[in-house]
């Protein structure tokens, strides 16, 4: 049986869905914009204006909805949603990025050291009430030890010891130092140095840099008025906190300098005016050093023997 | 100048929080100002783009001075007052008839502003068709070479896609599509295409910009992209480019800055593009693995006593290398 009129004439029935155009339609799916460079036609333009931007308007949008049908969906319970790709043009933002909050002095402690962060439940498990309670606030478990029926007291405690008062004395004084923290943290964030400041300490830099840069180190220079004296480096100190990998590498170097292996540094001074020691152990073990000039004289130790050939 | 304003109470706090920046940014809220006048055609232009950017959009009813070109600093006090990173401006004067101009903010300052004037207008109600429903996402077609070329062109194409289409989205539903925004460019002139480069205040030799709304009527097709008719639905305008003002480079480009994708979000796919992943004709996701060749040499298997290394093997063989290393040497210096 020949189907292939009845095929026809069903696809005359629907007309195409395929645009064609002279330079391709650039699609942006993720703005659903679509834009046709072609050049525009100017008779059809004059000929009939409203059919002509219609009927671009239908070629452009039938390649941008090909284009959305063919995106993967994912199925929701309004029906499939089209997943988009992010748009490909770029429209300037209205406010700037939003800036990261700066870290706190323990998060600077806890990134170097590496240490995880984690989060702590807000309820604790209670053993004797055998429930959740709250790990602070209204009835919270760190007012335990104050709201206690029986107090233990040391035995060397005064006469007015108030075992409570002083637990809660010092839930009280963590409080404040928290709080106290708090501030610090958010006075030291505040203030970060600016693009301004870092422009000024460079300029000073170089400007101290110049003022020692003369044959006499600055000494005979002339003075301007108001020039303030030259400061010298003052000392530092490894940080506290260190990085974990920095703090590795430097007792790693450490324990490397103790071991002998490396390259033990010269000892000046060994010896008169007469004798150079050190060229003279270098003659007497021609070139090897003192330490195989050692092992040479006396090289029959225990040890040296029982590692010999079995 | 505002003040730096500080939450007094939890539901100020979220209100202000809400107007900080934000990594992927909401939609342009829109502020339609009236200048000393206003003709009726932009009275009814106005409205109209309003009903277009509804929710998004905040009215000023009221006469207002304003002159966006010579004096931009009421504008900004606007933007902060309302959070708003768009206005549309329309004045209309003796030189400059039935003038709308589009100003994009920055920061709560001016990035660029384009002037346009409104040479023919027809209202939505004059088409007696259906209507799409408001706050439907907008599909956009523009068209004409010269919105790949021209300066002016290439930014009137960007307000108009932050006016109407601006907010990044990661889903949509396709039924939902249902209003098309074409915007179009009158035949290019010679002049334009015979010089290379464009005179920017030459504003007499720019085609006319033909801004037309449709909605959608998809036919059965066969296949399982529907066939597309387009119904109209108006507004229509026909606008002249008038004065403009391009961006500070510096502020653009701080304007363009993107933020760094999180590493789940390029897992998901919003960053780079999925490396070993695709999606296949039918819609399901394929992944390739790599796998490398076996190594057979490392194969266990059966153990038995006597391929087993005795433990004082390795060590012995050790013994001889050092043994010998230190007597050959000596040998050789001396």
């Amino acid at each position: 049986m020949d189907v292939s009129d009845i095929l026809a004439s069903q696809a005359a029935k629907h007309k195409s869905v395929l645009v064609e155009k002279d330079i391709p339609l650039e699609i942006d799916t993720g703005f659903l914009t679509v834009t046709d460079l072609n050049p525009i036609d100017n008779e059809s333009y004059e000929e009939n204006l409203e059919d002509f931007l219609q009927a671009t308007a239908r070629d452009g949008i039938q390649a941008l909805l090909t284009s959305l049908f063919s995106l993967p969906t994912k199925s929701s319970p309004d029906g499939p949603l089209a997943q988009l790709p992010p748009p490909t043009t770029q429209l300037p933002r209205a406010k700037p990025l939003p800036k990261p909050k700066p870290p706190t002095k323990w998060e600077q402690f806890a990134r170097a050291k590496g240490i995880q962060q984690t989060k702590r439940d807000k309820k604790v498990w209670d053993e004797e009430k055998q429930e959740w309670v709250a790990r602070w606030g209204w009835n919270g478990k760190n007012k335990e030890a104050e709201t206690q029926w029986l107090h233990e007291v040391p035995a060397n405690a005064d006469v007015g010891f108030d075992p409570a008062k002083e637990a809660k004395d010092a839930r009280k004084a963590r409080v404040s130092k928290n709080e106290r923290q708090r501030l610090q943290n958010m006075s030291r964030s505040q203030g970060a140095s600016t693009e301004r400041e870092e422009r000024k300490k460079d300029i000073d830099r170089t400007l101290a840099t110049t003022r020692v840069s003369t044959a006499s180190m600055g000494k005979f220079d002339k003075k301007l008025e108001g020039e303030k004296k030259l400061r010298g480096v003052k000392r530092k100190f490894e940080p506290a906190e260190r990085s974990i990998e920095s703090e590795k590498k430097s007792n790693l170097a450490l324990l490397s300098k103790l071991d002998g292996t490396h390259k033990k540094p010269r000892r000046e001074g060994g010896g008169d005016d007469v004798l150079n020691v050190r060229k003279a152990v270098r003659f007497a073990s021609k070139g090897q050093g003192g330490v195989a000039l050692g092992r040479k004289s006396g090289g029959s130790d225990g040890k040296q023997k029982g590692r010999g050939k079995r | 100048m505002l003040r730096a304003v500080k939450a007094k109470n939890a539901r100020s706090k979220r209100a202000l929080e809400a107007r900080e920046p934000k990594e992927i940014e909401d939609a342009r809220t829109t502020v339609f100002v009236r200048g000393t006048h206003t003709g009726e055609v932009l009275n009814g232009a106005m409205k109209e783009l309003m009903a277009l950017k509804r929710p998004h959009a905040i009215s000023f009813s009221k006469k207002n001075t304003i002159r966006p070109f010579e004096d931009a600093s009421s504008l900004e006090f606007w933007a902060n007052k309302n959070d708003a990173s768009m206005f549309v401006v329309g004045q209309s004067t003796k030189k400059r008839p039935n003038g709308l101009t589009l100003v994009r903010m920055f920061d709560g300052k001016v990035l660029d502003m384009c002037e346009v004037g409104v040479d023919n207008f027809i209202s939505m109600n004059d088409f007696k068709t259906p209507k799409a429903a408001p706050g439907h996402k907008p599909m956009m077609h523009f068209a004409s070479e010269l919105f790949d070329t021209h300066p002016r062109l290439i930014q009137l194409k960007s307000l108009l896609m932050d006016l109407f289409n601006g907010e990044v989205i990661d889903q949509i539903h396709l039924t939902g599509l249902e209003h098309v925004i074409s915007v179009t460019l009158a035949p290019t002139p010679e002049s334009l295409n015979s010089t290379a480069a464009f005179a920017e205040d030459d504003t007499k030799s720019l085609p006319k910009v033909h801004i037309r709304g449709y909605t959608l009527k998809l036919l059965a097709s066969g296949v399982r992209t529907p066939r597309v008719e387009l119904v109209p639905m108006g507004p229509s305008l026909d606008l002249v480019l008038r004065r403009h003002q391009a961006a500070d480079p510096e502020v653009w480009k701080l304007a363009m800055r993107r933020p760094k994708l999180k590493k789940q979000d390029v897992e998901k796919g919003l960053g780079k593009k999925r490396k070993n992943m695709e999606v296949d004709e039918m819609g399901d996701l394929r992944g390739r693995v790599h796998v490398a060749k076996q190594d057979l040499g490392k194969l266990q298997t059966r153990k038995m006593k006597g391929l087993k290394k005795m433990p004082g093997e390795a060590d012995g063989a050790d013994s001889e290398d050092s043994g010998d290393g230190h007597p050959r040497k000596r040998q050789k210096a001396t």
